[in-house]
């Protein structure tokens, strides 16, 4: 990159490395570091891999993090010491939850833990009723006794580690007095934080809005740290640019906006994925894509359809703990390298969930591990070069995955051979159940998509995954392995806005309907202004509708420009029409009741066009191995490195392509084809 | 048939549990009363063409147990040779297989290659279908015919069209006929999305190997579950429990269990229970059946794939006429709520003598029903409802209680305050845990609830039908027990809480039907709590304090309970 180059750049924080890419938008070129994660100090990793780079400050105008802070304080239950405030009477409905059970025969399973003591969950004298009328003033009174409640479970804490969250009965359709609770504990308990219900989640229920405010309370202290810490760290780089953090919902905020409402950063680490997987599905011209990012630990599988993403408003820390805000729907579950492969009771053999992380790692890392994971396996299919792992800066011991192979194989009288085989099918298998979860239980044909595969891991398994779907084509993104901080560099602003309401479609008032909506756009258009983005957005609005009586209800789009009373007669059509398509049936002159408006903003940023790769190279392979795939047992295969590549290079597999940070198996009769772009194709 | 692998039935398990998962979920997102869209209170399951239940999801054990019952009933009174394609068959009947009237299941029969393959079908609480008692719980009736409209298995719809006639006489029958409307398409609709989903499971496998795959399945859990049994020492063990009365007369009604363990085999006899009851708490005989299935899938590992090959090494032996096995005409309301989870227990009380470490103490035991009616002053439309509480679960040898939760025979949701008085005239007054109502010991029970709730309208009438509000949750290995529920009613301007007796003169405090309230009027419901594990000596002071602490036990609590001075 020359000396003007202006560059924007994602960071991704994984659990083994941080990644760092930076993108010349100008000239498409990319510039990538790595880093090794620090769990304790994420930002260290953050500092090393810029300098790593050797891009200097003045270069980058632009910079987006993936964290995982705000999912590993809730996964690990290390955030801040959180007081619960609630209306009186009401104390123990975090506790109480809601009755049911994960599992339907069982006593060993226990309730989830709030992540607030109950002696925490402190009452205030107030009322509103279910049609937002106050019954029981908030006196001065009540909030002077309250006061001295706080005060007393919060002596002995520090001021910034500890928060607070407030959830009053209906406050979603009445938020007067969650503000004014708001205004007075911010100044009567200084520095401490607030987190707000109807702020953080303006839905009925309380006891999922009450969850959603008090993760959003716990995660808050630490991501303040984590702004601040981030912030003096780029500032000591040298670095003025803005930066943002990536949202659930596949959007970024500005900074200030992110530390505000952390619970809308839970799946930040996360969401970057499938942003660059559907940037490259763009690049190779699928609308239709499931994206499955594998790395040593897990496997989120996303889908994208038609072009766009989409969202799930309900999202589940632990069993019964929700916290509701928007989500891109990724459907993550315990599938990667490290994944243990083991025979339960019934003589069945699983893999995973449990995995042996880095550390000890599979057996063929020979650092003490001591059961057999996925990378064995691959290993002694052949799938993997035990001299060019990492790109060569590890060495795998084969003999050592072979033997773990063969013990397990013993006892289901398999070779070690073929239970290598059983324990990559079973593998490919999970992965195949969470493409099926995204795919086919939601009425979507697998075989319609294009498999884009990426992560450390996601290429080795993307021949194996769509043979079993039936699916006929693999796209690999360049750099599978930095897809996730690609997606980051790339992604929009987005903010999501919501408000729920209470009408009806006999007699309603259409104009009141139009002002919420104008209302909530300018609201939407204001916060993406404050995240910094100056030009026009994209407005998206929708009502969700459900027929008088359900209790649950459907989003319904409006489409056009704007709100008027035709486009809501419209809507209530599409409404029928889209419950005769989920469920069969349509109740027609049913009343529809419309429960939230809902208006989503997007600032879109420039995509770039990555530098093409040199075409005309001489692409031949490096060396030759053998590998096993299913049908044909083992076979010689050419070996190439991805670099040698040209634009426009196309073979017939079995063939393997090796990059630093992935391998790719062409499978037995399936077509690799390298376009202009460099994105790799494999046909089925 | 070849080999089929491991690999490809573990497939169509989770293929099969999906389809029932993504059954409930229709249900719970269109249906229109609060016991099911907020309580859940359903199951969904598949059958193949023999009868065997194939597959199901995480609902309600209770329903879960029947459909075995309820289904092959249908299958043998119809014939295999009288569905259609697209037909529907509704069904209640007690005594046809079915758990309690408001129990309706759903069924229908799915073709592949114009034949019966299977079926799809979903058992669910219809929360009114008319009888004495709003709601249709009536805690006092001594008939069936007071409990509601029993339906046989008929059909409803029949090759795809409403079979008008049945319609009519349903919704002519059912106080709220709308809400049954709903809630029934939402059932119905719910087995057009199964029916779909196993077709293309049919195209993708053909019906001879999805047949064969899940012969194997039944064959594969049925191995698993008498493995498991195995391990139980053989011999007999006796417990028994008593419903504290039957709503009808003030006399506790027992049940008592011989529980054979043998090699691979577990016999429940339960011939030695009391003579069916006047009231309402005897239960069918797929109450039993299910009951004890329950009791032993709680005892053994949580991963068996859950289908009919896991009753086949249980045998349930009953009295027709007793308790647990009521004959016509006697009523059964309760028998499906409260009486169950009472069975239950009594199963695992006996099953502790023989493996103490997986057991579990006593729990509450008692679904709370509540249920109530009248005219919404804001709307002018009559409305009833069926409205649940949880109680403590009984602690194990590994962890204390769970409190607040549903009985073990059920799997329902709470209906959030947000979402009751959003729909009928109450106000809430608190929803609380109640301090002390877990069962001390090593490890102890879950507590129960407490929720007052004050009526916003002129009039509402209530029904109540409960349990353990005289007895209690036991414990285990010396652990206490469990706190005593109740339900109790402060008219306006008075100044205590009073029983339902003292007030109203009900026959029973916890069973009783149409009882008017007025405005400002207050019923508190509380539940009970779950019996302790092990004497509370052995508690750790560590885990004293921190009840202490959270309020879960009082100082008075931890002087009495534990002789432990805080």
């Amino acid at each position: 990159m020359n000396a003007n180059t202006r560059v924007r750049c994602g960071i991704d924080t994984g659990g083994t490395f941080t990644d760092f890419v930076a993108v010349d938008e100008a000239s498409g070129e990319l510039v990538a570091s790595k880093w090794p994660s620090s769990h304790d100090n994420p930002v260290e990793a953050i500092v090393n891999v810029v300098k790593e780079s050797g891009l200097p400050p003045e270069s980058i105008y632009f910079l987006i993090l993936g964290t995982t802070v705000a999912t590993n304080a809730l996964i690990q239950r290390r955030g801040a010491y959180v007081v619960y405030v609630t209306t009186e009477g009401f104390e123990d409905v975090l506790y109480i939850q809601r009755m049911n059970r994960r599992y339907h025969y069982s006593y060993e399973w226990t309730k989830p833990l709030p992540f607030v003591e109950m002696r925490n969950c402190v009452g205030v004298r107030e009322r509103i009723d279910a049609k937002g009328q106050v019954v029981v003033p908030l006196e001065r009174e009540s909030m002077e006794q309250l006061a001295r409640e706080v005060e007393a479970r919060l002596e002995g804490h520090r001021v910034e580690d500890s928060a607070i969250a407030v959830c009053l009965l209906f406050s979603y359709l009445n938020p007067d007095h969650e503000l004014r609770l708001k205004e007075f504990l911010q100044s009567r308990f200084p520095g401490v934080a607030v987190s707000i219900s109807h702020e953080v989640a303006p839905i009925w229920r309380e006891y999922e809005r009450g969850s959603t405010v008090v993760a959003d309370a716990f995660v808050k202290p630490l991501l303040q740290r984590y702004v601040n810490s981030v912030r003096e760290s780029l500032d000591s780089l040298g670095l003025s640019c803005p930066w943002a953090i990536m949202k659930s919902n596949g959007g970024h905020a500005s900074a200030s906006a992110a530390e505000g409402q952390p619970v809308n950063l839970i799946l930040s680490g996360q969401s970057g994925g499938i942003i660059g997987g559907k940037y490259f599905g763009d690049l190779a011209e699928q609308q239709d894509l499931i994206t499955v990012d594998m790395g040593g630990t897990s496997c989120d599988v996303g889908v994208v359809q038609g072009g766009k993403l989409s969202y799930i408003t309900n999202y589940e820390i632990e069993w019964g703990l929700p916290i509701s805000a928007p989500f891109v729907d990724l459907t993550a579950i315990g599938a990667g390298g490290g994944s243990v492969a083991w025979i339960d009771k019934g003589g069945f053999l699983r893999v995973g969930p449990q995995s042996a992380g880095a550390m000890p790692g599979p057996l063929c890392y020979g650092r003490g591990g001591t059961e057999v994971t996925v990378t064995d396996a691959n290993l002694t299919l052949g799938r993997l070069n035990p001299e060019y792992f990492l790109g060569g800066k590890m060495k795998l011991e084969a003999t050592r995955a072979r033997e773990g192979l063969a013990k397990l194989g013993s006892e289901l009288s398999l070779s070690a051979v073929e239970a290598a085989q059983a324990v990559i099918d079973m593998a490919n298998e999970n992965m195949a159940n969470a493409i099926r979860l995204v795919s086919i239980e939601r009425g979507l044909d697998p075989r319609d998509f294009s498999l884009v595969a990426f992560g450390g891991a996601g290429p080795l398994h993307a021949g194996g995954i769509v043979e079993k779907m039936g699916m006929t084509r693999i796209v690999i993104p360049l750099y599978p392995g930095l897809c996730s901080a690609f997606g980051a560099a790339l992604a929009d602003f987005q903010v999501d806005k919501v408000w729920s309401t209470n009408y009806r479609s006999d007699g309603m008032d259409g104009d009141l309907i139009i002002e919420q909506f104008r209302d909530l756009e300018a609201a939407a258009r204001d916060e993406l202004r404050e995240e910094g983005f100056s030009a026009v957005p994209e407005i998206l609005r929708s009502i969700s509708m459900r027929y008088a009586g359900q209790n649950y209800e459907h989003d319904v789009s409006l489409e056009g420009g704007g709100v008027s009373a035709e486009s809501l007669q419209q809507a209530f059509g599409e409404f029928h029409r889209l419950h005769e398509q989920l469920y069969g049936y349509s109740i027609s002159g049913e009343v529809i009741e419309m429960i939230r408006v809902n208006v989503t903003a997007v600032g879109r940023t420039r995509k770039p066009r990555l530098r093409a790769p040199p075409s005309g190279g001489d692409p031949r392979p490096r060396q030759s191995r053998e590998v096993f795939f299913d049908r044909s047992g083992f076979v010689s295969c050419p070996v190439y490195r991805r670099d040698d590549l040209p634009g426009q290079f196309s073979l017939v597999g079995p063939a393997m392509i090796e990059e630093a940070d992935s391998t790719i198996p062409v499978h037995p009769g399936h077509t690799l084809r390298v376009d202009r772009n460099g994105v790799i194709s494999i046909l089925a | 048939m070849e080999t089929i692998d491991t690999v490809t039935l573990s497939v169509i398990n989770n293929a099969l549990i999906n389809i029932c998962r993504e059954m409930g979920t229709a249900m719970m997102r269109t249906s229109y009363s609060p016991i099911f869209n907020e309580g859940l209170d359903f199951s969904c399951v598949i059958f193949n063409r023999r009868g065997d239940m194939i597959g199901q999801a995480e609902f309600c054990p209770t329903m879960l147990g029947s459909a075995q019952y309820a289904v092959n009933w249908t299958i043998e009174e119809l014939g295999l040779e009288s569905f259609e394609p697209g037909d529907v068959v509704v069904h209640n009947d007690p005594y046809r297989g079915q758990c309690h009237m408001p129990e309706h299941m759903v069924l229908k029969p799915v073709f592949f290659e114009g034949q019966i393959w299977g079926f799809v079908a979903n058992i669910a609480h219809v929360g009114e279908i008319g009888g004495m008692a709003p709601g249709s719980f009536a805690a006092d009736a001594t008939e069936v015919y007071q409990e509601g409209l029993r339906l046989p298995p008929v059909k409803v719809i029949s090759r795809g069209e409403y079979v008008k006639d049945v319609w009519k006489i349903i919704l002519s029958n059912h106080r709220t006929p709308k809400t049954s409307w709903g809630d029934l398409h939402a059932m119905i609709g719910s087995l057009s999305i199964a029916e779909t989903r196993l077709l293309g499971m049919l195209e993708r496998y053909g019906g001879l190997f999805l047949t064969a795959a899940s012969d194997r399945l039944l064959d594969y859990s049925e191995r698993w579950m008498r493995e498991e049994i195995r391990e139980i020492p053989n011999g007999e063990y006796h417990a028994s429990d008593c419903m504290e009365d039957d709503g009808v007369t003030d006399q506790p009604v027992w049940i008592r269990l011989k529980l054979v363990v043998r090699d691979d085999e577990v016999i429940a006899d339960w011939t030695q229970s009391d003579p069916q009851a006047r009231g309402p708490v005897n239960a069918t005989f797929v109450v039993t059946a299910a009951a004890s299935y329950s009791g032993l899938l709680h005892l053994t590992s949580n991963d068996i794939p859950r289908n009919s090959g896991c009753y086949r090494p249980i045998r349930v032996v009953t009295k027709p006429g007793s308790v647990v096995n009521v004959r016509h005409p006697g009523p059964s309301v309760g028998g499906n709520t409260e009486t169950h989870p009472h069975i239950q227990n009594v199963v695992v009380a006996a099953l502790s003598q023989a493996i103490p470490e997986r057991a579990a103490a006593a729990e509450g035991a008692s679904g709370c029903n509540f249920l109530f009616a009248g005219v919404h002053p804001d709307t002018g439309e009559y409305y009833t409802n069926y409205h649940i509480d949880g109680s403590g679960w009984g602690a194990t040898g590994f962890h204390d209680g769970n409190s607040a939760m549903c009985p073990e025979n059920g799997n329902c949701r709470n209906t959030p305050v947000e979402v009751l008085e959003n729909k009928f005239p109450w106000r809430t007054l608190e929803y609380r845990l109640r301090s002390d109502s877990g069962g001390p010991g090593r490890f102890r029970g879950g507590l129960g609830s407490s929720r007052i709730l004050r009526v916003l309208a002129p009039e509402i009438t209530v029904s109540a039908l409960m349990d353990r509000t005289k007895t209690h949750a036991w414990g285990l290995f010396g652990g206490g027990k469990g706190g005593r529920g109740g339900i109790f009613v402060k008219k306006k301007g008075d100044t205590q809480f009073r029983t339902f007796s003292e007030a109203f003169g009900t026959v029973s405090d916890s069973k009783f039907t149409r009882v008017l309230l007025n405005e400002g009027d207050e019923v508190m419901i509380h539940s009970p709590g779950g019996g302790g594990y092990g004497p509370p000596a052995e508690r750790s002071p560590e885990a004293i304090e921190r009840d202490l602490r959270q309020g879960w036990i009082s100082p008075d609590g931890a002087r009495e309970l534990y002789g432990y001075d805080p």
